[in-house]
């Protein structure tokens, strides 16, 4: 039972690195992040229930308040890059070549 | 109980600190200068109580009501020391840089301080989720930092680069978290430390996912090789004194609990070291290629930073996970921390208004017009290169010793390979500097002491730290 818990989770991760990865809408990648974040909640929950203890329910609490954090940093950005440019592909941000 | 309080009162200061500046800067009578010295203050008292624990030695702080997560020992203290004193000269240097560069607010100092408050816990750290929050805490200021300069449209890049990236990290640290969890049913280190040691390390494949995506997250803020590149866009696009904050007391903080969470277990890190030997080869290598190119100082010393990442994963591999100390990575730490802070509070006062100087050639005849500057200067460039008598030199000399001593031969010959190299861009300013003709005339005058000080006490650290012996 917990092999399903545990694929869900692995399939939410892996869809979020490729929506980081090939998506364009900044909106969209900070979307796949916190869809990352879920993933690895959702692992802890499952996990918390194999080893019936609650440790796993309150370290999910943890990671949503600090994704509820960066999610509100996040949004902050957005709206700076849409004074700057008023768009929110991050392909027009290419001043800084790494 | 009291002991426990004084080995938390430093993270106790920071964090209340921050949290009174951040209040304070709602009033309008407090000004910037204020709230720049009400942090420095702050930042040196938390230093002397930290300098004042460190005749006790190593404590789990608050067993009972922290049930183990924090514990500090000498190479936390050493990490925190580090921290503080970076902090400190950060501000002082910043209190300079926004004569110059006009977007200072108060709450600026005051996200400085909840970055180092976020430092400390995390040198401290035993217990995953704890050092995700220090982590994140750490994280969430120095993205406003960075971004601070809100109309310069290439800090606003640079934020949403590393905002991007740093979440991402984070999720894999977090994902890391769950499997290891699943696996040992705990998140203390401790715990995680037993459970390896009665069903070992390669048969749990929990364990050993789990811990390749908290490298992964680790390699990352570090800015080692596969994971380097958002690092140099980043310092380009941060203001100076940021850079340097970013540089030293962050990299300090994370390689703390790099080296903590390594040495859990011996074949943890045993099963990890053949792999951190390639990354700290090319961490190393492709630093100084990307180096050498650069024209602007702020990208080269970025680069720089990169190679200096490389140095200290050698010493991480060469770590005895048996008899950890941390000495070698601290004292590097420590050299590396006072050459790269020292130059970019150089660089808060002469980079000129809206930091104009900022490429190799804006620098050259420095030493005609500003010649202490330019020796200062040169001096923190020739310990970032590791030459003799500077704090640099001893540091490398430690890690290349400690990896010989640890059988790692052909890592200390590359690390030394790598330090010759290294030597090419770093004199590339020193000859600007020295043996050019000055195109500009450097003649504006220094709107503050702040950072001139700085620079100057910096230069004696360079050289004091450098007399200070260890055992390695």
């Amino acid at each position: 039972m917990i092999h399903n818990y545990l694929f869900l989770s692995i399939i939410l991760f892996c869809l979020g690195i490729v929506g980081v990865i090939s998506r364009r809408n900044v909106f969209t990648v900070f979307m796949s992040i916190e869809l990352m974040l879920n993933a690895a909640n959702l692992a802890f929950i499952a996990f918390s229930r194999v080893h019936q203890n609650m440790d796993g329910h309150v370290l999910a609490m943890m990671v949503m308040a600090v994704a509820a954090a960066e999610a509100a940093l996040a949004l902050a950005v957005v709206i700076l890059l849409h004074k700057h440019k008023s768009k929110l592909d991050t392909n027009v941000f290419s001043l800084l070549k790494g | 109980m009291t002991n426990d309080l004084m080995l938390l009162l430093p993270l106790i200061i920071i964090g209340a600190g921050a949290i009174l500046l951040m209040l304070t800067s709602a009033f309008e009578k407090l000004n910037n200068e204020v709230t720049a010295y009400g942090s420095a203050i702050i930042f040196a008292v938390a230093f002397l109580v930290q300098l004042s624990a460190c005749i006790s030695g190593n404590a789990v702080i608050f067993s009972e009501a922290f049930n183990g997560i924090l514990v500090v020992s000498n190479f936390s203290k050493a990490a925190g020391l580090i921290i503080l004193a970076c902090g400190f000269f950060t501000t002082l240097s910043s209190q300079t840089y926004f004569k110059q560069n006009n977007f200072c607010t108060p709450e600026y100092y005051s996200l400085t301080v909840f970055a180092a408050s976020g430092m400390l816990l995390l040198t401290m750290a035993q217990e995953l989720i704890t050092v995700f929050i220090a982590l994140e805490i750490m994280s969430l200021a120095i993205y406003i930092l960075v971004g601070y300069d809100r109309k310069n449209v290439i800090s606003t890049e640079a934020v949403l680069k590393y905002l991007i990236l740093g979440a991402f990290a984070g999720a894999f640290f977090t994902m890391g978290t769950a499997f290891i969890y699943g696996a040992t049913a705990s998140t203390k280190f401790i715990k995680i430390s037993q459970f390896i040691a009665s069903h070992g390390f390669s048969q749990s494949p929990a364990i050993i996912g789990g811990s390749f995506f908290i490298l992964v997250a680790f390699l990352f803020k570090a800015a080692a090789f596969p994971f380097h590149a958002w690092v140099i866009d980043v310092y380009e696009g941060a203001s100076a004194p940021i850079t340097g904050y970013m540089a030293t007391a962050l990299k300090a903080a994370i390689f703390t609990v790099f080296a903590n969470f390594l040495v859990l277990d011996g074949t943890l890190q045993a099963g990890w070291i053949k792999y951190l030997f390639y990354i700290a080869v090319f961490t190393m290598f492709v630093g100084n290629l990307i180096a050498i190119g650069q024209q602007s100082l702020k990208r080269m010393l970025a680069a720089s930073g990169i190679v200096h990442t490389g140095y200290l994963l050698i010493a991480l591999v060469a770590v005895d996970s048996n008899a950890f100390t941390g000495s070698v990575i601290a004292y590097y730490l420590a050299a590396y921390a006072a050459g790269t802070l020292g130059i970019f509070a150089a660089l808060s006062y002469l980079g000129g208004a809206g930091e104009k100087r900022k490429n190799f050639d804006d620098f050259k005849g420095l030493a005609k017009a500003r010649p202490y500057s330019a020796a200062a200067i040169s001096i923190f460039l020739l310990s970032m290169a590791g030459i003799p008598p500077t704090a640099g030199f001893m540091g490398k000399f430690y890690i290349i010793t400690s990896a010989i001593e640890a059988g790692q031969i052909a890592l200390a010959v590359l690390g030394i390979i790598s330090s010759i190299i290294s030597m090419w861009y770093y004199l590339r300013l020193i000859i600007n500097m020295y043996f050019y003709e000055a195109e500009e005339q450097f003649n504006e005058s220094v709107p503050s002491q702040s950072a001139p000080i700085c620079t100057f006490v910096l230069v004696i650290c360079v050289f004091a730290i450098s007399l200070y012996p260890i055992a390695i």
